[in-house]
């Protein structure tokens, strides 16, 4: 009965998908209000039967239903109701569903927050993620169903992978990511209703621009969530490996974060239109590909779902979206062509461009590394690998010069800049900078790009701390406030910039966690007997016995743990294990973290001898390591600090223009300001 | 005031600070240092292997069996006094090309180095040209104290 | 002249689509060995039984060198279909198992279960003979001739086709004329 329900709820979602990409294409061309009110409750309809569908199917999981093929091969009698209900995007098929959830969810929201408002480009934009939304739903109701059903049922499962109920963020990762993926859809429609309708203003590009943050930061603390989970999961103790999967998540996020930027310079500006559009366009594609990667099977990676056929299907959608908003911007390529006036050498506009140079340097690089053997194995024959060493060699002094910039472009202004300013505000940061470095020497870090990181970002920091103590001393002085209350007030009034300022902070933080993490841990491999020690970085570990036993939430898993007492700068006892599960024939590493501000401690069990109570440990010390994830919710607080709503606003004229509204709409647009006003304050675009 | 005044002499001692690190850095890295030990070639050898039966780690980060196996004959072929190239070749003569973490072939380093270099040079050039009309009308005579200040100050009010 | 700036369209999406393409008609993880018409590296191993093979022995007959372990699903099927290649060509064809990262018992519990082979089971401790083939995980297999060059690798289990294919070719060419 209720897969019965969950697959008529996908074909009814296909329909009604179909119905309204028909009907906003309608109402756009004949401006046709009624239509369009239809075409919008159809999405808003659709989005309930695919929440219906993931209900039914969360259910099906829930109590065991193993007549359905997805459960019986994702689920156990055993498996816990937490792991039962994130099983729902544990697998292929299921993954699919959620996605589609979450794609007509942000498509439902950004229809509804926006139906009295951007009446041209809200139907197209409305046809372009109802196209998208069918194709999804297409692919669940053919090749990959996710209530097929199979016969003989069974009376037990697997389970779901091992490596994914070992840990709580399995909860986390997909869900974030996947928002962050699905949520890029709409800047993508936008972009597309943009070129369509030949609206590519200011309008499009503040519709556009906070449509493309919120899922950015999305896509953020999804991939950092990520890193974190495998930290934790996969033993080996490191945190980023640039499988083609983690790198199918962070192009699409390259590119986001480079039309951030860009798109600040546009605004400005109204320059590099065709640019902006080309990196929403970019954006979403990658994102299509990175979903191809991952379920085609076409390469090899940590996180391959099983090939299936849907990989085909996903090729053509590529084929499709590529070709139609890549034939869409050469279309309208005259009107994107406007009076670029170039930057001046030296300001930050030049910066923010250069910005994009780099972001776009290192999504060809990742891109490439990723691709290159399947070329090479395309066109020679012959089987390559591209690793950490190459992508590490390839970008690391990209991102270096990133960082750079991410101090020069706020000392800049936006206008040519003058070299005393300049030369005023320098200063102090290469100071910090330098020192910085030869403490670090002194320390005895001896490798360049760690060196460079520290430096760069003590740079960066302090010239972010010296522009918010000037405007805080400017704002207290001229309003009489007090230095605290005149940094949150000027925080507040300006968010973007003070936003924007806390999360270059926070990714300062980031890299330098990672330079040091990545260069200055130590680690060692001992196999010890019961009561023998072992020494690494300071810490001291005595290995004390081994324990063999079912896990207590889930009696079909087999634990083998082993248990250590340690000491050092942190102390006390830990369990490392290998638990078997009956979904895996080989033994999956439950490693041990013990983390701290300054450094982790992590163990792993390697391997162990029930015979003699033997076991092998891979202990590991990585330095700064907690900071990675403390930086990335900084950046997280920072990106939602910028795109806060302004309680105060400004009221602005409206003015509709004359011919191309339909009857009934208004048309809002910012009114410029006079340029004599010192103070300029930004009316958000929703 | 005396705010712009530290300023003012912040620059010339930063650059001062640059080059003295830059000549420290050259010291240090010119510094008859010794080559690399064995264990740290082993670990560099092995860091640009792949493991055999991982998904992309490197023989350095893997913990599996055949991985503690080749840094075993890692080991032992250093200690037999064979050079980190041959080392890595006795493991491509097994396994192919595929077994190094990064292609050889020059183009894989070519197209992306190749691909920036041609992206900021058509920047640059872009950014070049049409200066020429830019320049601005003459300006009062303000001092550049005041100026600066003031420039500081709408800056700091500028959303 | 304007209308050249289409161009663009197919030559980015083309190559994309090819590429991605073609890698529907591969495994990724299938690795082509290096050791194809090059020499069987030398060896001493023991077996299950306690007796000693080198790679010298192997000479004189074909050769189907199968990595296998009892953890491993699908070197189950493999096994019958070795089962059966034993029977065929008996003494014409040598079979030799190799045993990946497992333990004896492992090994002999897979044997009592699955059918006790008539070939040997060679024990593979450090797994250093597999590095020396290039293995990177079971099962995978390698066909030599009778003059201990590699031939053919398999990536994956062995079917009754393949082993008819492959050992068919050493056997037919064997016959047609010696020193190849």
């Amino acid at each position: 009965m209720l897969p019965d329900l969950g697959h008529a709820a996908i074909v009814a979602g296909l329909a009604l998908s179909v119905y309204a990409t028909v009907a906003f294409v309608i109402a756009a061309r004949r401006r046709d209000s009624a239509m369009l009110a239809s075409a919008r409750r159809a999405v808003y309809v659709s989005c309930g039967l695919a929440a219906l569908a993931a209900a039914a199917m969360v259910v099906l999981l829930l109590t065991h239903d193993f007549s359905v093929l997805y459960v019986a091969r994702n689920n156990a009698t055993t498996t816990p109701p937490f792991f039962s209900v994130i099983s729902l995007w544990a697998a292929l098929e299921g993954s699919i569903l959620f996605w589609t959830l979450l794609l007509t969810g942000w498509a439902s929201l950004v229809i509804w927050r926006n139906r009295h408002r951007h009446a041209v480009l809200l139907p197209w934009a409305g046809a372009t993620l109802a196209a998208i939304s069918t194709f999804f739903f297409a692919v669940m109701t053919w090749p990959g169903n996710p209530f097929t059903r199979v016969t003989p049922v069974a009376t037990e499962g697997p389970g779901p992978n091992a490596l994914l109920q070992n840990h709580p963020f399995m909860a986390l990762h997909p869900p974030l990511l996947y928002l962050g993926y699905t949520g890029l859809a709409v800047p993508f429609a936008f972009g597309v209703a943009a070129l369509i309708t030949r609206r590519t203003d200011e309008e499009w590009l503040g519709i556009v621009r906070r449509w493309t943050l919120i899922p950015w930061i999305f896509l953020t603390l999804g991939i950092t969530a990520g890193a974190w989970w495998s930290y934790a999961v996969l033993g080996w103790g490191g945190y980023w490996g640039w499988d083609p999967v983690e790198n199918a998540a962070l192009l699409p996020w390259l590119t986001a974060t480079a039309f951030i930027h860009s798109s600040m310079v546009a605004e400005r500006r109204g320059s590099l239109r065709i640019w902006t559009s080309a990196l929403v366009i970019a954006t979403f594609t990658l994102t299509l590909l990175g979903t191809f990667l991952t379920r085609s099977g076409v390469i090899e990676s940590v996180h391959s779902f099983t090939e299936s056929a849907i990989g085909p299907w996903f090729l053509a959608a590529i084929a499709i979206s590529l070709t139609g908003s890549l034939g869409l911007l050469v279309w309208r390529l005259p009107d994107l062509v406007g009076s670029e006036r170039p930057a001046a050498a030296v300001s930050r506009e030049s910066a923010f461009l250069f910005n994009n140079v780099l972001f776009l340097g290192i999504t060809f690089g990742v891109l490439f590394g990723t691709l290159y053997p399947l070329a090479v194995q395309a066109v020679s024959g012959d089987t390559v690998s591209v690793g950490a060493p190459w992508f590490n060699l390839v970008n690391a002094p990209l991102f270096l010069l990133l960082l750079f910039l991410m101090g020069v472009g706020p000392a800049l202004p936006w206008g040519a800049a003058s070299w005393g300013s300049i030369r005023d505000r320098l200063g102090l940061p290469v100071i910090a900078g330098v020192v910085g470095v030869v403490i670090a020497l002194a320390a005895g870090m001896r490798g360049p790009a760690p060196l460079a990181t520290i430096g760069f970002a003590l740079f960066v920091v302090t010239i972010l701390g010296d522009e918010l103590i000037r405007g805080t001393r400017s704002r207290a002085r001229s309003r009489g406030e007090a230095p605290p209350l005149a940094a949150w007030r000027l925080a507040t009034r300006n968010r973007r910039r003070y936003g924007g300022y806390l999360v270059h902070a926070g990714i300062c933080v980031m890299a330098v966690a990672i330079a040091i993490s990545a260069t200055q841990g130590q680690d060692a491999t001992a196999t010890l007997r019961p009561g023998q020690t072992m020494q690494v970085g300071g810490y001291t570990l005595t290995y004390q016995r081994l324990v063999q036993g079912p896990l207590p939430d889930d009696p079909q898993v087999m634990e083998t743990r082993a248990e250590v007492a340690f000491s050092g700068r942190q102390s006390g006892r830990l369990a490392t294990a290998l638990r078997n599960y009956p979904s895996s024939t080989t033994p999956i590493a439950t490693p041990s973290v013990q983390t701290s501000l300054g450094e982790d401690l992590y163990v792993t069990l390697q391997s162990y001898d029930p015979a003699t109570s033997t076991v092998t440990l891979h202990v590991l010390v990585n330095p700064l390591v907690v900071w990675i994830w403390i930086g990335g919710a900084v950046v997280g607080i920072g990106a939602v600090f910028a795109i806060w709503p302004d309680r105060r606003r400004v009221a602005v004229a409206v003015r509709a223009p004359a011919s191309d509204a339909p009857e009934g709409t208004r048309v809002r647009r910012p009114e410029p300001m006079p340029e004599a006003a010192a103070t300029a304050v930004r009316v958000e675009e929703a | 005031m005396a705010e712009l005044m530290v300023r003012r002499f912040a620059f010339p001692i930063a650059l001062g600070a640059l080059l003295a690190l830059g000549g420290l850095v050259a010291v240090i890295l010119l510094r008859p240092g010794g080559a690399p030990t064995q264990a740290e070639l082993a670990h560099q050898i092995a860091a640009d292997l792949r493991c055999p039966d991982c998904q992309g780690l490197s023989v350095a980060d893997s913990s599996s069996a055949s991985a503690s196996e080749i840094r075993r004959q890692i080991d032992s072929q250093l200690t037999a006094g064979r050079s980190a190239d041959q080392v890595k070749q006795s493991f491509v003569d097994r396994y192919g090309e595929w077994i190094l973490l990064s292609p050889v072939a020059p183009i894989a380093w070519l197209v992306p180095i190749g691909v920036l270099l041609a992206a900021i040079v058509i920047l640059a050039l872009w950014i070049g040209r049409a200066r020429g009309p830019e320049r601005p009308a003459a300006v009062p005579a303000v001092s550049e104290m005041d100026r600066a200040r003031a420039r500081e100050e709408a800056e700091a009010l500028d959303a | 002249m304007r209308a050249l700036r289409w161009l663009l369209v197919p030559i980015v999406v083309v190559p994309v689509v090819l590429l991605l393409l073609h890698g529907f008609s591969r495994d990724p993880a299938a690795i082509p060995s290096a050791l194809i018409g090059k020499p069987m590296p030398s060896f001493s191993l023991v077996t299950l039984d306690g007796r000693t093979v080198t790679a010298v022995k192997l000479r004189g007959r074909p050769v189907v060198l199968n990595f296998w372990a009892s953890w491993c699903p699908s070197c189950v099927d493999e096994h019958a279909a070795l089962l059966d290649a034993a029977q065929r060509y008996g003494t014409s064809v040598l079979i030799v198992g190799v045993l990946y990262q497992d333990t004896p018992d492992g090994a002999r519990s897979f044997e009592a279960r699955y059918g006790e082979p008539s070939w040997p089971t060679l024990l593979d401790p450090n797994g250093s003979l597999a590095i020396d083939f290039g293995v990177s995980g079971p099962p995978e297999s390698y066909v030599i001739d009778a003059n201990g060059i590699v031939r053919y690798k398999q990536f994956g289990p062995l079917t009754e086709q393949v082993i008819a294919d492959q050992v068919g070719r050493m056997l037919g060419s064997a016959t047609a004329g010696r020193g190849d």
